[in-house]
């Protein structure tokens, strides 16, 4: 543990079993939140759990499918149950088989898992988190703050030639947070998106397939790197989870080195 | 030619048999009626009705304009997606997705000449209840009098448009800026 602005504060992360939910899960915890790695498979969640309890933080795993109601309820109740609250939810999860060809997709095999995973699952973790969330804007400036957070992409703001059924599904979650922004603002809860460019475990592997990939994604990348799970892209979940950005609602933080700059 | 108009509610019934062309060209009115409904109360089958099955109507639609050889494709949605709605959240999701997927249909399609875009209106014209979704914008609308956005449909519908594609053309008389 290096920090203490999350001290006390509970966080699920979703998806947290490796990629970007592992690097966020890991930078709430270095700052002393206590951590649900949500994960579909314990195989992947309790080794990333594991992990930083040995580097000193608090986190359990809890095995969780976001595209099921009744696991993402679950799992709520569980963290609850065990830790007394929760302030905190990152809604990182996303799988799906992605076509290349738009008119060679089809809804039932390529578009539902996108958007159970996505639209249906950020709906499913705003319901079943939202009166903790509220109980944790009620407690006293500095001890809590109920926080919602999706994970978009930069795709899901300027459209895919190459997955274009993925960008709708990553829209239609910055739009879930306006709208989440408006509707609990009243209650003191913020809600953001972060749409990140990193290097997770799914892009190296296209890296790996397609060298000439990573070479085009640095080349257009300002910065001139792909982002790290950790220091790039859970340092501004960390921002968005803590105390510092009270008074940010609704927006979406590009994080990939100023390869979009369209907002 | 008369262009295809697909989609239910009032807003596709007045553009059916309004909008001509001088190409092949089908315009999509995105979703029936919204329902305001705070998301700690949605329901699945809300979440059904308002998102996912609007939305696999429009991927089927792009689809199927796609397959009937349209060369124009427009995609009419409320500015909801832009602004999000208080109690309307999958409702705006499903406004979003549509325009975003546009994006993508417009670089997919556009070696071939086919060019997708969105209108964006007011959200009322979906039912849409401001006094629940909260100000779509900061000011009041720029322009008085009823907003029709049949014209703009068939701009981008037209010859004329041949070079505008994966543009989100707002039409509401400036309320949305």
């Amino acid at each position: 543990m290096v920090g203490r602005s999350l001290i006390d504060r509970v966080a699920i992360v979703t998806g947290a079993g490796q990629g970007v939910g592992e690097g966020i899960a890991r930078r709430l915890a270095e700052e002393g939140a206590r951590v649900v790695v949500a994960a579909r498979r314990a195989e992947t969640g309790e080794p990333v759990a594991a992990s930083i309890r040995d580097e000193g933080g608090d986190a359990v795993c809890i095995e969780t499918d976001v595209a099921d109601a009744e696991s993402v309820r679950r799992c709520v109740a569980e963290t609850v149950a065990r830790f007394g609250r929760l302030d905190i939810v990152v809604h990182n999860a996303f799988t799906g088989g992605i076509p290349h060809r738009l008119e060679a997709a089809r809804v039932d095999k390529h578009w539902s898992a996108m958007s159970r995973t996505s639209v249906w699952a950020s709906l499913f973790c705003a319901r079943e988190s939202y009166s903790h969330l509220v109980e944790s804007s009620r407690r006293p400036a500095g001890d809590g703050g109920g926080r919602l957070i999706l994970i978009t992409s930069p795709s899901g703001v300027e459209g895919s030639a190459n997955i274009p059924l993925y960008s709708p599904a990553k829209a239609g979650q910055r739009a879930i947070a306006k709208s989440l922004a408006r509707e609990w603002g009243p209650d003191g809860i913020t809600v953001n998106c972060i749409a990140p460019v990193a290097a997770s475990p799914s892009l190296l592997t296209a890296f790996e397939r397609n060298p000439a990939l990573q070479q085009a994604l640095e080349a257009r990348t300002p910065l001139g790197r792909v982002g790290d799970i950790t220091r790039d892209i859970g340092s501004v979940a960390l921002f968005l989870a803590g105390d510092d950005s009270s008074y940010v609602t609704g927006q979406t933080i590009v994080c990939d080195g100023g390869s979009f700059l369209g907002l | 030619m008369t262009v295809e108009v697909v989609g239910r509610g009032e807003l596709a019934d007045s553009l059916r048999g309004r909008v001509a062309s001088d190409v092949e060209a089908t315009v999509i009115v995105v979703a029936g009626r919204a329902r305001a409904v705070r998301v700690s109360d949605i329901t699945d089958d809300e979440i059904d009705e308002q998102w996912e099955r609007p939305m696999q109507d429009l991927i089927s639609g792009l689809q199927g304009a796609h397959a009937r050889g349209a060369q124009r494709i427009v995609v009419v949605v409320p500015t909801t997606g832009m602004s999000g709605g208080a109690e309307y959240s999958a409702t705006a999701a499903l406004a979003e997705a549509a325009r975003v997927l546009v994006k993508s249909a417009a670089r997919q399609w556009g070696a071939s000449g086919v060019t997708v875009n969105a209108v964006a209106v007011d959200p009322q014209t979906f039912g849409i209840d401001p006094a629940k979704s909260g100000p779509v914008s900061i000011a009041p609308r720029a322009l008085e009098g009823a907003v029709d956005p049949t014209a703009t449909v068939q701009w981008l519908c037209s010859a004329a448009a041949a070079h505008v594609t994966g543009q989100t053309v707002v039409c509401d008389g400036g309320l949305w800026m």
